[in-house]
């Protein structure tokens, strides 16, 4: 008989990374659906590609460079469907391709793999898209749902292409705001369907609330001081998405709660910030990649009382 | 409103902590054939065998003596011929001596002169009784309770706190023992306050043991200054800083005492030998220990000190599955034995089995930096980093983020998604600060 030695605890949770993250993927099904049923097949394809994409660039990464293939913990997966969600629906198919790429191997592999990346691969990759393709990538339509129609867009038509809700919000009823019958990426227009993965991921306790909840309260906040409509800020564009399945993407915001909260209005302000004067109509994916950066600084700069010792600043 | 302390974990939750398989299994007397007993159970210069080989003993007749300032005596658990004393390996780091007894059955006793009740026992011999009684911390920490009964002059100690959280996974021994015996253990408390002039006593409960808090409470009705206290159920409740935290809101200061901030913090199980030693004038020569896991009848067993675990597991019906891994304790911080032979200890509160599949760890992956680790901190310390640092070495670096202050809960291990090993990092990094006086 031969017995096991090691030190304690002898026994584990059963929560692994591959079920966090499934519980991310199970949370976003609401999401994807909301976006295929509203946007058509072709969300689907940009969806499929982005997906296939992330994780065969993951898969080929790892195996070439004789690292083990982590494939099954199912973050490329998360990747790259967060990748498609945030790209519009009339992308062309080597836009997600190309943008899954980008977020799997620049983004996270160089950087040494899962845990070690210091920005959300897909909201980098987005902005890098954004940057490279502002053509493609900064113009949103409406879901052809909304449109009676699922045939091609008619080139040129100012009512299929809009830019973003964003800029003429008060265009939009509420209710067409929660729904999604406006205008903008896969992901982001049905805010019934995120709000449903937020409170998934609160009920199995993969995120905690504060971050998406202080979020997009600061956006509220900001917008109740310079006198604009509260609720249809809050349920504008890319808010409420990148508040709950970007944010609180946990390898690049603060360890402490304290500093989670600072990240999170942070984001907030920031993103309250670009929508106010800066040159462009969203101002989520740069208010997140900038606290990305700075959590680093925020993890060094907070502390908590260590039990039985005064509080001393770090 | 439960009593709680910060931070923590709900270990095992979804298999009620492990514990219903021995919970409410009446306890049941072991009397084994043969004792090997070790000589450094407790905290403290192993004591010196002062018995030969051919030697016969009498039940709870000292086989040692106790060596330097700390040290307390050990008993014999069965009377008999000693048939050697020899050099083991058990679960200390270096070898044990321990004293082999074959036992004869007749339970021929030699006791101390017992003090009387324990209400009108003399005060200023309790302590010296308890120390001749050989009792020692059976909560798993075994430090020799006379010491922690005689606090320095300068620290008044106003409140003591009796353990009974049992917040370890699978264990059940001191539930059941403080729902057979709770007047015993009330008659401890008593002793204890009486023996440091305490006024105050505490006896704390987690609220998964209610049946436990109706025993005690009213065992404890019309004592002088003994309340029942009800707390969460959460790991690590029992951990001696938690439980003050929890039952006072004092917390003891880094590096320091309990008595530091007036409270002193004994077991259940103790409790219950104090009384016995007081009152009867029996010597500690035997504990109670939840024996459950893969084994086919889960136990409450009642043990002679030295049993080996192989006739611990026999009793409780042998073993159900091929076992994998058998650890002295609960899953949390249970010590894995390496082979069945080894003897069951003052400090022994469990002894579980596992089935092979069980005892599998899984591979550790990289941190995702959840934080998961941080939230489940009862210290409050930042698991994550200290983790960063003592992987680079960084020894006075994980000293300033204070892992000197790690109580090893292993909640922080417990809760990874990544099955990074947090907590047997730090006992390591504690180890090797203290070793180089870094």
């Amino acid at each position: 008989m031969s017995l096991r030695l090691s030190t304690g605890p002898h026994l584990l949770h059963k929560e692994s990374t591959q079920t966090l993250m499934l519980d991310v993927i199970i949370a976003l099904v609401p999401t994807t659906a909301a976006g295929i049923y509203l946007f058509g097949s072709k969300a689907a394809w940009v969806l499929a590609v982005a997906v296939v994409s992330a994780v065969l660039c993951e898969y080929l990464f790892q195996k070439l460079s004789k690292r083990p293939v982590r494939v099954m913990d199912l973050s490329a997966v998360v990747t790259g469907l967060i990748l498609g969600l945030n790209l519009p629906a009339e992308a062309p198919l080597w836009l997600p391709a190309i943008g899954s790429a980008i977020a799997v191997i620049l983004v996270k592999e160089l950087f040494g793999g899962i845990g070690h990346n210091f920005m959300n691969p897909a909201l980098l990759a987005r902005g890098i898209l954004l940057a490279s393709w502002p053509a493609r990538m900064s113009v949103y339509f409406m879901p052809v749902r909304v449109l009676g129609s699922t045939s091609v867009v008619p080139a040129g038509a100012d009512a299929v292409s809009a830019a973003t809700a964003l800029i003429r919000p008060q265009g939009y009823e509420v209710y067409d705001l929660l729904m999604g019958n406006i205008p903008g990426t896969i992901g982001e227009v049905c805010k019934i369907a995120i709000l449903i993965g937020f409170l998934y991921m609160l009920f199995v306790g993969t995120i905690k609330w504060h971050i998406p909840v202080i979020f997009v309260g600061t956006v509220a906040l900001f917008t109740w001081l310079i006198g604009g409509d509260l609720l249809k800020a809050v349920l504008s564009g890319g808010l409420l998405f990148g508040a709950v399945f970007m944010a609180t993407d946990y390898v690049i915001n603060p360890m402490l709660r304290i500093g989670q909260v600072i990240f999170a209005v942070g984001c907030g302000v920031l993103v309250s910030v670009i929508r106010m004067s800066g040159s462009y109509p969203e101002g989520v994916t740069y208010a997140i990649l900038l606290m990305n950066i700075l959590t680093p600084l925020i993890d060094r700069l907070t502390s908590r009382r260590v039990y039985g010792t005064v509080k001393q600043h770090a | 409103m439960r009593l709680s302390f910060k931070g923590g974990i709900h270990p095992l939750k979804e298999m009620h902590e492990g514990k219903n398989r021995s919970k409410h299994q009446p306890i049941r007397d072991l009397v084994p054939g043969k004792v090997s007993i070790p000589t450094d159970m407790h905290i403290g210069a192993p004591s010196a065998p002062c018995v030969a080989k051919g030697d016969r003993v009498k039940l709870g007749q000292v086989i040692a003596t106790p060596v330097g300032g700390i040290g307390i005596p050990v008993h014999a658990s069965v009377s008999g011929e000693v048939t050697g004393i020899v050099v083991r390996q058990l679960l200390n780091k270096k070898p044990s001596t321990c004293i082999e007894i074959a036992n004869d059955n007749q339970d021929e006793w030699e006791q101390l002169s017992p003090l009387g009740d324990v209400e009108t026992a003399p005060a200023d011999r309790i302590v010296q009784q308890v120390k001749d009684a050989g009792i020692c911390g059976m909560g798993g920490a075994c430090f020799p309770t006379h010491i922690k009964m005689s606090p320095p002059p300068d620290k008044k100690v106003d409140t003591v706190i009796l353990n009974g959280a049992e917040c370890e996974t699978f264990l059940t021994a001191d539930h059941q023992l403080m729902l057979e015996q709770p007047g015993l253990i009330v008659d401890g408390l008593r002793a204890i306050m009486r023996g440091m002039g305490v006024e105050k006593g505490v006896i704390a409960i987690e609220d998964n043991k209610m049946d436990a808090v109706k025993a005690m409470t009213d065992a404890a009705s019309g004592r002088e200054g003994v309340s029942v206290a009800v707390m969460k159920t959460k790991y690590p409740q029992g951990g001696e800083k938690q439980l003050i935290e929890a039952v006072t809101k004092r917390q003891v200061p880094s590096g320091g005492l309990p008595s530091d901030i007036g409270v002193a913090v004994f077991n259940v199980g103790t409790a219950a030998a104090i009384a016995e030693a007081v009152a009867l004038g029996k010597p500690l020569i035997s504990r109670i220990t939840t024996v459950t896991g893969a084994v086919n009848t889960p136990s409450n067993i009642r043990l002679r000190i030295g049993t080996s675990f192989q006739d611990a597991i026999d009793f409780a019906g042998g073993t159900s599955e091929e076992p994998g891994k058998v650890f002295a304790g609960g899953s949390m911080t249970g010590i894995a034995i390496p082979n069945t032979g080894v003897s069951v200890t003052k400090a022994n509160n469990g002894i579980v089995v596992l089935g092979k599949k069980d005892a599998v760890t899984p591979e550790p992956t990289s941190c995702i930096r959840c934080g998961r680790c941080v939230d489940a901190c009862p210290v409050m310390l930042n698991p994550q980093r200290l983790k960063v640092l003592c992987d680079m070495g960084d020894l006075s670096g994980a000293k300033k983020e204070h892992v000197m202050d790690c109580i090893v809960c292993a909640s922080c291990s417990y809760v990874c998604p990544a099955k990074l090993e947090l907590s047997p990092t730090f006992k390591e990094a504690k180890e090797k600060i203290t070793a180089r006086r870094i």
